[in-house]
């Protein structure tokens, strides 16, 4: 061995013992933290584990079955109009859209298709409930970040969504309105302008929004590089919906899928974003809503007249098969897998639910952040409690 | 926007339904011939919807080696979900309903086990979706299992997104995973006895408080009284 | 101390005290499920506004409340936590049962996970049935506990029936 590299060895030596000192001596002890599952920050029940270094996260592992109501066994004991009942109240926010896709794919197994009035205004409501949904999420970020006031409009915005959604479904919250072959109802008079008006109101919550929380410099601090997902790394965790939007992922089912909606006939634009971190999420959602106010407004001034069920007879009884149908819903991608034996009740249902491949990548983002950043990633994650746990 | 009158038209055309038969889907065809190549013997069985869908089954040994090749030759990079499914009837049968609820008793209650699309053999088989989001070409994969409480490859090392997926069939299928990193309950508690999902898993509630039928329905509008045969007459 | 709960107290300053006690109620800041964003619209909505009641949606630790509204499904896995959150509660402390979920399972009442109801974790003065329940039902369950507060005899606290919005 020479001289010059035992030197070295030497000095390396020497830096480490010296670092190991001051570690000694400043004494970094891990702390458990534990979020939830009753904690204001979490909305709903889901608790984190966090164990800290400081003040910064070395692993943090959420605990979920909060909320575990165990919708895929009561699928199997429910009739498919039952099971409408039940799957409304998985991503509580924008309901109708849960039975969307379980509708489309009983009827892609009874070969029965909804005529195109039912088609039209089954999107309409489609995406007013994304805009019920997204616009709390718009004013609910801003509150985990410390802004109260945002909270204030998204609830105040957000009932006259609620009232129209009522006003066609009897339903505030749960509507259960979409039937196989069709919707429940015709639209009730002077609907259509009611509708106008509040979209308007939307488009000016919109404009306050991206006033008061997207550019507001403490809110840019606060999500502007922190959080960021690789589209690649998020489409293996199963991203989806805007979360993946935000990544670069120009991918929308609305535009690619295309079935059982009308998206392909109304002229509208996929946002992405190229940087994955929480402000761009924020954004992208903020895009998001404009755009399904512009659809709604189309879809306003073009819906065809006509019926709004198709033949299907009194007892429903799916005939033997499989089919997965999914839409892009307003957490994500949401699916269902049924397979039906040919009886009144489906075999199995595998629901396919957005917001919990969402969740599952916290355990990967939260690694190394800081502890008030774990508060604004989950928050710009949006996730719904009831869609993780099912 | 154009017309409502062109619109209804656009919709008369659309030949999903009456040509099915007609359509040949290349894209899936020449999937499932590339995929049946590479995986060989381990390759069972495959069933194309044309321009909807695709299911493949293989073998339990090949499950790993499925994924590797689903995510990097066909590039599906993003992963849907992972389940499974119990194919033995219920030996509950229909039990566990109220009896008005049993409108027509020619549903006669299974005994044998019956399996979906692209067979069985076993009674659990593994279900999971992948989806390339460029060519927009989704995929179920489906396994046999043997054994009443399987255990196979898990596909975590492919998709970091399966961790939890798995986690989830393991304590409703009591179905495990080989090389799972973290291999505990996700939903319910540490001591809850059983496997929810398999189909001899009672629901006790129905046993103590039956479903009491079809109770005080009420009429739909423009339906008659003498219109509502099935809707129980309990009350 | 212990005056109160003994009913020692002389009945005017009972009755001041009841008054008070009516009109600051704070209600511990935290929602379950669905039910949670209703009662979400009815706190934090202008349009419904609790405040105007006397009512307080503030503390973030129940250590601090006087109320709490059991705001959608209670699971077994989460039916201790609840009650460690009711025990956490100073007296004197009401409950507010919200929705099918808490009342009696609601439409989860075959389901292996679900408590059905909450009264069987931890005693509850006011039921709130729907599914779920308009702000507004919320709402007059919080009037209708105030009116039983302003006229609340401490010994009898625990011999009365539960108040049942219809």
């Amino acid at each position: 061995m020479n001289l010059e590299a035992s030197t070295q060895q030497l000095s390396y030596i020497a830096n480490q013992a010296s670092d190991a000192r001051v570690n000694i001596e400043l004494e970094t002890e891990g702390m458990t933290l534990n979020l939830g599952p009753q904690h204001p920050a979490t909305h709903g029940t889901l608790r984190i584990i966090v164990r800290l270094d400081g003040e910064q996260v070395v692993s943090a592992e959420p605990v979920m079955g909060y909320m575990h109501r165990g919708y895929e066994k009561l699928t199997e004991v429910r009739t498919y109009p039952q099971v409408t009942t039940l799957v409304n109240r998985i991503d509580w926010l924008g309901s109708f859209a849960n039975e969307v896709p379980f509708i489309l794919a009983a009827e892609r197994l009874m070969e029965v298709e909804a005529p195109p009035r039912a088609q039209w205004i089954r999107t309409a409501l489609f995406e007013l409930s994304r805009i019920a949904n997204v616009v709390l999420f718009l004013g609910d970020m801003a509150v985990q970040l410390g802004a109260t006031t945002p909270v204030f409009y998204a609830f105040r915005d957000r009932e006259f969504v609620l009232n129209q959604i009522e006003s066609v479904t009897g339903g505030r919250f749960h509507p259960n309105f979409d039937r196989i072959g069709g919707i429940k109802d015709d639209l009730p008079k002077g609907w259509i302008q009611e509708t106008k008006d509040v979209l308007s109101r939307i488009h000016s919550f919109c404009d306050e929004m991206e006033d008061l929380v997207v550019g507001n410099e403490i809110f840019q601090t606060r999500t502007r590089g922190i959080g960021i997902i690789p589209a690649d790394t998020g489409l293996a965790y199963g991203l989806s919906g805007a979360n993946i939007r935000s990544s670069g992922v120009d991918w929308d089912l609305r535009r690619d899928g295309g079935v059982g909606l009308i998206h392909d006939q109304l002229d509208w634009k996929v946002w992405t974003h190229p940087d994955g971190d929480s402000f761009a999420r924020y954004w992208v959602r903020l895009q998001e809503v404009r755009e399904s106010c512009k659809m709604v407004s189309q879809i306003l001034d073009g819906i065809p007249s006509g019926p709004i069920m198709a033949k299907v007879p009194r007892i429903i009884k799916v005939p033997p098969g499989e089919a997965y149908v999914e839409t892009e819903n307003p957490l994500g991608i949401m699916g269902y897998y049924i397979i039906s034996k040919g009886d009144l009740v489906p075999y199995r249902v595998k629901i396919r639910s957005a917001s919990f491949n969402n969740v599952s990548i916290t355990p990967w983002v939260l690694k190394g952040v800081y502890v008030p950043d774990v508060i604004s990633i989950l928050a710009s994650l949006y996730f719904i409690l009831g869609d993780i746990d099912r | 926007m154009s017309s409502p009158d062109t619109k209804a038209e656009e919709i008369v055309e659309d030949p999903i339904e009456s040509q099915e038969e007609l359509i040949i889907d290349e894209t899936r065809n020449a999937f499932v011939t590339s995929i049946a190549t590479d995986l060989g013997s381990d390759f069972i069985d495959s069933h194309v919807v044309p321009e909807i869908d695709v299911w493949i089954r293989v073998t339990q040994e090949a499950w790993l080696e499925t994924a590797k090749i689903l995510f990097e030759k066909h590039e599906m990079s993003f992963f849907n979900f992972l389940s499974a499914i119990d194919w033995m009837p219920s030996p509950f049968g229909r039990e566990m309903d109220a009896a008005i609820d049993n409108l027509d008793d020619e549903v006669s209650v299974e005994t044998e086990m019956e399996w979906g699309i692209t067979g069985g053999e076993k009674r659990f088989q593994l279900l999971a979706r992948v989806h390339n989001p460029v060519t927009n070409l989704g995929v179920n994969v489906k396994a046999d299992l043997e054994g009443d409480f399987p255990e196979v490859e898990t596909w975590t090392p492919v998709y970091p997104g399966a961790n939890w997926h798995e986690r989830e069939v393991m304590e409703m299928f009591g179905i495990s995973f080989k090389n799972h990193p973290n291999m505990v309950n996700l939903y319910l508690p540490t001591e809850f006895e059983g496997h929810p999902l398999r189909k001899d898993f009672p629901l006790l509630s129905r046993r103590a408080k039956p479903w009491p039928g079809i109770v005080d329905v009420e009429l739909m509008p423009g339906e008659d009284d003498d219109d509502t045969e099935e809707s129980g007459e309990e009350t | 101390m212990g005056l109160v709960e003994n009913g020692k107290l002389p009945g005017p300053l009972t009755k001041l005290l009841n008054i008070s006690r009516k009109y600051s109620l704070w209600v511990y800041q935290w929602g379950l499920a669905c039910c949670a964003i209703e009662m979400g619209a009815a706190f934090a909505s202008p349009r419904y506004d609790v405040m105007r009641l006397g009512v307080i949606p503030f503390p973030a630790s129940p250590r601090q409340a006087d109320l709490v509204v059991i705001s959608g499904t209670v699971t077994d896995k989460m039916a201790p936590a609840v009650r460690r959150l009711y025990e956490q509660m100073p007296e004197p402390k009401y409950v507010i049962s919200m929705g099918s979920c808490a009342n009696c399972g609601g439409p989860y009442w075959d389901s292996y996970s679900v408590t059905k109801g909450v009264d069987q974790i931890i005693p509850v003065d006011v039921y709130v049935p729907g599914c779920p329940p308009r702000p507004e039902a919320l709402l007059e369950g919080i009037v209708l506990l105030q009116e039983r507060i302003a006229s609340e005899d401490m010994t009898d606290r625990w011999n009365r029936d539960p108040i049942v919005v219809t």
